[in-house]
């Protein structure tokens, strides 16, 4: 299977120059006529993009169980446009003209108030830009997320245009570990959040293989490492997308504290993925739609991929 | 492999000290061998440990702003250059 890439060899979902022109259209159109936009646009990706097709049967005939229709895979590439597009209107206009449940805030606020900094850790489930709403709310807490700006222009360029505050804060991963660490535990000092995904491994960054959906999936060590490092609580964080205009924000207490010895990583770092990867397949059930990983998320180290 | 200066062994001693590297010898490791991803076995994460150690012995900030952090971490060497050049006098 040739098409088989690496996550990081496929497009971001659109190019610069398609989220400059539904920016401008959905800002000055509005919510109800992007949302319009977003049919034609789910359908034009979806009879173009072969590989992200292909990623979305693999996935949805491991939640299902069967090899699923057209249907189900329209859904998943709809609630990605859709979610695309809130983006926008979250970041520039917070939670206005959206219904955002919270789960879990007093869990957030209790660590946050512990003043040492909380490290939310997120997948490619839903919308994380969900988070935005929280920073709004507790402006007084800065928000510090970790993303590769060179690996993501389209949305680097979305955020520092939208939401300029969030935009400055980004930990540019590109910069590499000893950056990410440091930048982290000055933010933590402060009592920030520090937010990031742990759910894409760069390239060349360490990975381990754990059960999901059942078969083995690599997954990313950094973030556990880096949580170790802060000696930090963390907490999971998902920003689900439930239809219409309403998300429901997560955070779930994961560990007051991740330990890893040097001398026991290996099992350690297993334990961790194995624990995080439970509650990536736990939102899979409550959100199967959510999943916005277009890549064949099972594919092996060597570019080999499992077969379904 | 070149031999270590005296701030080199200094220097060495202290991260394996600091990050219990029970199995290596400070005067053994390669000041030009990547710091990383190397024979130490060490992660660039644990920069943070290494910037902690450092800041409590030498007692300057290693911060994660400074343009050369990529040269600073990439080596005993660089780090050392580095200390020698901020460390506190006296």
């Amino acid at each position: 299977m040739s098409e088989a890439r690496h996550w990081r060899q496929h497009r971001e979902g659109g190019s610069r120059f398609a989220y400059r022109v539904i920016r401008l259209l959905a800002l000055h159109g509005g919510r109800r006529f992007g949302r319009l936009l977003m049919y034609p646009v789910t359908l034009y990706f979806f009879l173009r993009r072969g590989a992200e097709r292909r990623a979305s049967r693999q996935y949805l005939a491991r939640v299902f169980g069967r090899s699923p229709g057209p249907w189900p895979m329209l859904r998943q590439f709809h609630a990605y446009a859709v979610t695309t597009l809130d983006r926008i209107f979250l970041l520039a206009h917070g939670e206005r003209g959206f219904a955002i449940e919270i789960e879990g805030l007093a869990e957030l606020e209790r660590r946050i108030a512990e003043g040492r900094g909380v490290l939310l850790v997120g997948s490619h489930q839903g919308s994380f830009e969900a988070l935005r709403v929280l920073s709004a709310r507790r402006p007084d807490v800065p928000l510090r997320v970790v993303l590769d700006k060179s690996r993501t222009p389209a949305m680097t360029e979305l955020l520092e245009a939208l939401a300029p505050d969030v935009g400055a804060a980004v930990i540019d991963a590109a910069q590499g570990g000893a950056h990410v660490v440091l930048a982290a535990a000055e933010a933590c000092r402060q009592g920030a959040m520090v937010a990031l995904l742990a759910d894409r491994a760069g390239e060349h960054e360490a990975q381990r293989a754990v059960d999901f959906l059942g078969a083995p999936a690599q997954l990313p060590v950094g973030p556990w490492l880096l949580a170790n490092a802060l000696k930090v609580p963390v907490l999971l964080c998902f920003g689900l997308y439930l239809g219409g205009n309403r998300y429901r924000l997560v955070f779930e207490p994961f560990a007051e504290r991740v330990a890893i010895p040097r001398g026991q990583r290996g099992p350690a770092l297993d334990a961790l993925l194995t624990r995080y990867a439970q509650r990536l397949e736990h939102y899979v059930r409550v959100a199967p739609y959510n999943w916005f990983n277009f890549h064949d998320f099972w594919q092996r180290p060597g570019g080999d991929p499992a077969s379904v | 492999m070149a031999e270590l200066t005296p701030a080199q062994h200094e220097l060495a001693t202290l991260i394996v000290e600091s990050l219990n590297l029970e199995a290596v010898d400070p005067a053994k490791i390669d000041p030009d061998a990547p710091l990383f991803g190397g024979e130490l076995g060490l992660d660039s994460i644990d920069a943070l440990e290494i910037a902690l150690a450092v800041s409590k012995r030498y007692g300057f900030q290693l911060r994660s702003d400074h343009p050369d952090n990529q040269r600073i971490f990439a080596s005993l060497r660089g780090l050392s250059t580095f200390v020698e050049a901020h460390r506190a006098s006296g």
